[in-house]
């Protein structure tokens, strides 16, 4: 079954980028709720607000080897078209604004007593976050982080173009699950629509939970 | 030696505070009075419209928090993740200081945590104590204690062994209060009204 190694791949995928989400931007989220930073708040926004194709076809150019960018890309060995970098890159540009988007609120409603007291005592912003803001929330990282890998695994525009198939071990040839979805209700994969509503259904199982677990780490929380 | 002579809007109060605070300082004030705002002014957290602020004679008005060296003590200051032992040599840990061995253990026994384990688990006036001593054994050069001495038991005993110990230390103390009666605890009292202080009595 094509659809179970793709679902495989979308999970897989999909949580790496959610880890990412959480290395690389949690301190972002952090800022933004400390801070009255109007402009960056919105530059968050900027790529829920575009097609998602055109985040494709825009890591596509940054790639290609026609421009500079690919070429040095390509000199530091970095590839995206087709490959399962170019596929988590595309999800990480797509999930990370929900993250932030969930985890600022979150550290919005969190009292600033103890990050204050912190800093008193001579830590940074930074150290503040890492030393006494994180250790104590781990569900409503948990929870942002299952929200954004859900928004990832829902993810067609972007990784339809910059990686429709994976060409690399251990997943050669594999496409993401919605991109497979998609190839059968266009019938380039035989099986017709029954198998489209088959493999979606699969997908809705897989999703579904993830999503939910996200609501509720958040719900159990304090 | 905390010197705050300033002007402040901080939502729709206007703050317009001159203070001279040296040992232990009692600021008194009903709710809305400007107390809390007064004392994020002085720790840093909330930037002046005009005047300075000096701790130990040096004008730290532009100086980022962490820079100050002043300590801003509330009711939910306590890191809950931690354990008592390992929250008291916090601030000190970050300040490179090492305190004696003897150090921590008076500051516990006087300051009534005869208690351990994890802060989560402490009472509301637990956790206000460890933070407090957390404070204390950082040394800083001010603590600022907002609303947070009210609720200790056996108040007027905790307030006036912390002020000897910060007295050793050369720490400056100021906390705040909703009844001027507070001023019995402290060297010297303002009153804050409608965000404008006013040392008491007069001079």
């Amino acid at each position: 079954m094509a659809i179970l190694r793709s679902i495989e791949l979308s999970v897989v995928s999909s949580a790496v980028a959610a880890i990412v989400d959480i290395a690389m931007f949690t301190p972002l989220a952090y800022y933004l709720a400390r801070s009255n930073d109007a402009i960056l708040e919105a530059l968050v926004d900027v790529p829920v607000g575009i097609p998602h194709p055109i985040i494709g076809v825009a890591l596509l150019i940054l790639d290609s080897p026609l421009t500079a960018t690919g070429q040095f890309l390509l000199f530091l060995g970095v590839n995206f078209f087709n490959t399962i970098l170019g596929l988590v890159v595309a999800l990480v540009i797509m999930s990370a604004p929900i993250y932030v988007k969930s985890m600022q609120p979150y550290f919005e409603s969190r009292d600033a007593g103890a990050e204050d007291f912190a800093m008193g005592m001579g830590a940074s912003r930074l150290r503040a976050l890492y030393a006494v803001v994180l250790p104590d929330s781990k569900r409503g990282v948990t929870s942002a982080a299952l929200v954004a890998m859900s928004r990832a695994l829902g993810e067609f525009g972007s990784i339809s173009i910059i990686a429709f198939y994976v060409l690399q071990f251990p997943f050669y040839g594999v496409s993401p699950a919605s991109v497979t979805i998609f190839q059968l209700f266009s019938g380039a994969l035989p099986g017709g629509l029954n198998a489209a509503v088959t493999a979606s259904a699969a997908m809705i199982l897989v999703a579904l939970p993830i999503t939910l677990a996200g609501h509720i780490a958040r719900r159990v929380e304090r | 030696m905390i010197e705050a002579k300033l002007k402040a809007m901080v939502g729709s109060l206007r703050i317009d505070a001159d203070i001279e605070a040296s040992g232990v300082t009692c600021v008194a004030g009903r709710n809305g009075a400007g107390k809390s705002s007064l004392m994020k002014i002085i720790a840093g957290f909330i930037q002046p419209s005009a005047g300075f602020v000096r701790v130990g004679g040096v004008d730290v008005t532009r100086l980022p928090v962490e820079k100050r060296g002043v300590v801003l003590v509330t009711p939910n200051s306590a890191f809950l993740h931690l354990d008592v032992e390992s929250h008291l040599a916090w601030g000190a840990k970050i300040r490179g200081r090492r305190p004696g061995a003897g150090e921590v253990s008076k500051v516990k026994s006087e300051l009534g945590i005869d208690f351990g384990g994890n802060v989560r688990k402490l009472s509301l006036g637990m956790r206000e104590r460890v933070a407090l001593a957390t404070a204390l054994l950082a040394a800083p050069r001010a603590i600022l204690v907002d609303e947070v001495f009210s609720s200790i038991y056996r108040r007027e005993e905790f307030v006036t062994s912390y002020a000897q110990f910060a007295n050793q230390l050369g720490i400056d103390v100021v906390f705040t209060s909703q009844e001027e009666g507070d001023g019995r605890l402290a060297g010297q009292l303002y009153i804050i009204d409608g965000g404008i202080t006013a040392r008491s009595p007069p001079k």
